[in-house]
């Protein structure tokens, strides 16, 4: 159930098709925001400031990725959060969380907003601790890495009949343009 | 090497478009009819060029080859670079649309200017020297590129040495690797096709 709700979740969030070898997303982790940022050769960007805005653009704070990759982020209004990091070199990881979904970690179930982290006995519901809840998501994102890190890849596969289909522009295009020329300097010659 | 959209800020997009617009103008102009193949196979090799990747730290950076097709092209090398950009983008989501001008100015026109100091250079002398000097173009190239990415994260906000010295020292292999791609291949053409360095004319292309 857990694993089904994250995997949506994950295939959910909003993976920018346009960074080149930038991976990222944001999803709900209890009643925090996590977020992953890294390349999609599986290297993960450690130590990376990410700076969090809203929708309009105020900054609403800031926090920084672990030695994986992963960041944590814990709402303080449900407005639309817009996750940024500078990865350097043209390269922005940009991952947006809409504010129905940052409500709802929220607001989630009024009994767990109101234990603390700390109090041991939470989270009744799933007979969890929290400590083996966050085991089990450490757990999870454990393994959903791979998976994830092997989807973006694929989008982000050139494969041999893109390259192909490129070459063949190229060919078709400067063709076009020979044609082109040729014909003006023949109409010019006449 | 190619700058994601969104990165820049829009007066630079903007402004980077106007530029490869020109860019582009100039060069079609200087393309005579009989250099057109030449530069779609450079346009082609550019475009597979990038899909060649040489891991370095935490990214990869790849090949641009855009030194070897200043060479070969001058000004013509602005509209062949900008084909396969724009190419690179719509297969590979290399780059993006909107940053297209950007990353053309930033990619052809070292190119060109590496093409207009090199190419009286290379065309002289034994095909040695000129593989030598068609070596050095192509290093330069691409130290010129990281230079101009650089300069236009800066016009976005970016400290400029920082993101210089990022894109300059990560490119270093590549420069080397360019280096000796591009005065292979020069020594290559100077060899087999000495007239791919003079044009109709017999006068220096």
């Amino acid at each position: 159930m857990i694993r089904s709700c994250v995997l949506i979740l994950a295939l959910l969030a909003p993976l920018p098709a346009l960074a080149h070898n930038v991976i990222s997303s944001v999803f709900p982790s209890g009643s925090d925001i996590e977020g992953e940022v890294g390349f999609s050769n599986g290297d993960m960007a450690a130590d990376l400031l990410i700076e969090v805005f809203d929708g309009a653009g105020a900054k609403l704070g800031e926090t920084k990725t672990d030695a994986d990759g992963f960041f944590l982020f814990t709402p303080a209004a449900p407005v639309t959060h817009v996750f940024r990091g500078d990865l350097g070199a043209g390269h922005v990881a940009e991952m947006t969380m809409e504010a129905a979904e940052v409500a709802a970690i929220m607001g989630e179930s009024p009994v767990e907003t109101a234990a603390s982290p700390a109090a041991p006995s939470a989270a009744a519901s799933a007979g969890l601790s929290d400590q083996s809840r966050a085991e089990l998501a450490r757990m999870l994102r454990t393994e959903l890495r791979p998976l994830r890190q092997e989807l973006t890849a694929f989008k982000n596969k050139s494969d041999f009949q893109s390259v192909l289909g490129g070459i063949g522009y190229i060919f078709g295009l400067f063709g076009l343009g020979f044609y082109i020329a040729a014909r003006r300097k023949i109409g010019g010659s006449a | 090497m190619h700058i994601v959209d969104g990165a820049l800020s829009n007066p630079v997009v903007i402004g980077g478009a106007v530029a490869a617009v020109g860019g582009i103008a100039m060069g079609l102009r200087s393309l005579p009819l009989e250099r057109i193949p030449a530069a779609g196979v450079l346009s082609a090799s550019f475009f597979v060029a990038s899909l060649i990747h040489v891991p370095i730290g935490p990214s990869s950076v790849h090949l641009i080859l855009n030194g070897l097709a200043g060479l070969m092209l001058g000004w013509a090398a602005f509209p062949a670079l900008f084909v396969g950009l724009l190419l690179q983008a719509v297969f590979f989501g290399f780059g993006g649309l909107t940053v297209l001008g950007v990353n053309a100015v930033n990619i052809a026109l070292p190119a060109v200017l590496v093409g207009l100091i090199f190419r009286p250079l290379v065309a002289r002398g034994s095909p040695l020297q000129g593989a030598i000097w068609g070596g050095i173009g192509g290093g330069v190239a691409v130290a010129a590129t990281t230079l101009a990415v650089a300069v236009s994260l800066m016009l976005s906000g970016d400290e400029f040495v920082l993101a210089a010295k990022l894109v300059f020292f990560s490119h270093i292999p590549v420069m080397v690797i360019e280096a000796l791609l591009s005065g292979a291949a020069i020594f290559l053409a100077r060899r087999v096709k000495p007239e791919l360095f003079v044009d109709t004319k017999g006068s220096l292309a």
